[in-house]
């Protein structure tokens, strides 16, 4: 025991720089285990446990990302040796609380011994000189972003829709850029005048090749203005009359039977 | 023109290993046989004559890579280009996934004993490792093997070039032990989690799969 104390007062100065130099919690197990020649099939899971603690207790608040599973690890140690304590049925199915981990700890060591081999590989490797190395092309990066969208991306996409021209292939027709910009125009100041009007009267003159430009650009600039709270859309029934309202300052008792 | 002669230019050009059925797509002339005997002419050709080159089994095929003993010459130029080293987590993530392929993330961690996320993407953006299909059970997670890439990385002919695991001190179990009891003490991962990663990975593994899975053996 008194040699352990010893060995761990030492080491008490770098408990920072283990977190860095570990590669992880088996990692720290394993060099607690082997450098005080321990034998691995019967760990002294007390003394072990309070040394993991101990060490676990220099992990700054800097390190946080690893902390976890060094914590983890540490629970899980805590649990075996409160294992270890109770009364064990002589069943010889009763595994010893220990035997995962030490089954744990001799395949990460054999990994370990297989990555060195393959640093020293890889060492040799770089010795040797292709004609001109060519860097693999990186991967598009997996885009961070979340999964959701918002309606000024909704907005953006419809915007950026054109319709195909196919029949006026070889003409120089110029169609009509529609703004939605020149559609909330109208709506607002249609609903300045009535109170609602039906989505289809924003339309009405509209029986051209172009219609469909303006029908969606209408929609669009309803959503947006409702998005605004500008207006609310109302309709009774499915394929019925969509009506847009003029929105006050208090349309409470309306909001909720909004479906729109 | 002896088929030598067309073996040599075409390995000369390439910068990646070539395999010898793809060397005799060259010519009419050439099959597979013939291009064995001219590489194992041009081996004994280049030792003889102490070329600063050789040929070199690597990755399956057959490339031409300089002699070790040049290397202090060749590292003094910037215009050479140097492979860059893998840091150690990688190295560690790439042996365990070179054992156990096909493998898949959450059990790399359990071996590891530290989440590899990180580490796991970055050896697949390198090229590395691939994505070799997907795992049985829960959120049929994504399964990753190396590739020919990791081959020539390590200069490795083939996957029997790893250190034989009886060489090694200690005995590696065969099979990964997740799954085997329900009630783990030292399991930290929750093996039902799926991930972002896994969530955003599924179409590349779709195309994985379905497409060209690459190089991976």
């Amino acid at each position: 025991m008194g040699r352990e104390t010893s060995l761990f007062t030492a080491r008490e100065g770098m408990l920072d720089i283990d977190i860095e130099r570990f590669q992880g919690p088996l990692d720290l197990l394993l060099h607690l285990i082997r450098t005080q020649d321990i034998d691995i099939f019967d760990i002294p899971i007390a003394t072990i446990t309070e040394q993991f603690l101990q060490t676990v207790k220099g992990i700054g608040p800097g390190q946080l990302d690893h902390a976890g599973e060094f914590l983890e690890m540490a629970a899980s140690l805590v649990r075996i040796k409160a294992q270890m304590l109770l009364p064990r049925h002589g069943d010889e199915e009763d595994e010893d609380p220990r035997a995962e981990l030490v089954r744990r700890l001799l395949e990460y060591e054999q990994i370990r011994e297989i990555t060195d081999r393959m640093s020293v590989a890889e060492t040799e490797r770089a010795r040797r000189f292709s004609k001109g190395w060519v860097p693999p092309r990186p991967r598009a990066p997996l885009a961070e972003a979340e999964l959701e969208t918002t309606w000024d991306e909704v907005l953006e996409a419809a915007l950026r829709v054109e319709l195909p021209v196919t029949s006026d292939r070889g003409h120089r027709v110029t169609l009509r850029a529609v703004a939605m910009q020149d559609k909330v125009k109208l709506i607002l100041e249609t609903l300045q005048a009535h109170e609602r009007i039906e989505f289809s009267k924003l339309l009405r003159e509209l029986d051209r090749p172009e219609a469909r430009m303006h029908g969606v650009m209408t929609l669009l600039a309803s959503l947006e203005l409702t998005r605004r709270r500008s207006m609310y859309m109302r309709q009774v029934a499915h394929f019925s009359e969509l009506w847009l309202y003029r929105r006050d300052e208090e349309p409470d008792e309306i909001e909720s039977e909004v479906s729109a | 023109m002896n088929a030598s002669q067309i073996v040599e230019a075409i390995l000369f050009a390439s910068d990646a290993p070539l395999k010898a059925d793809e060397i005799a797509r060259a010519d009419e002339s050439l099959d597979e046989d013939r291009v064995e005997l001219a590489l194992a002419e041009l081996q004994r050709a280049y030792d003889e004559s102490e070329r600063a080159f050789e040929l070199v089994e690597v990755a399956e095929g057959w490339q031409l890579l300089t002699r070790a003993e040049f290397a202090p010459y060749l590292e003094r130029f910037d215009t050479i280009p140097r492979p860059s080293r893998l840091s150690g987590p990688a190295l560690e993530t790439l042996a365990i996934i070179a054992y156990r392929q096909p493998i898949g993330r959450v059990e790399v961690e359990y071996i590891r004993g530290v989440g590899s996320s990180g580490v796991v993407r970055s050896l697949q953006d390198r090229g590395l490792i691939d994505v070799v299909g997907r795992g049985e059970g829960l959120g049929r997670p994504l399964l990753y093997g190396t590739t020919s890439r990791f081959l020539e990385h390590f200069g490795f002919a083939s996957l029997d070039d790893l250190p034989r695991p009886e060489d090694l001190p200690v005995v590696l179990r065969d099979n990964p032990p997740l799954g085997e009891s329900d009630d783990d003490a030292t399991a930290f991962v929750d093996p039902n989690q799926l991930s972002l990663d896994e969530v955003l990975g599924v179409q590349e593994a779709r195309k994985a799969v379905t497409g060209d899975a690459g190089s991976a053996s």
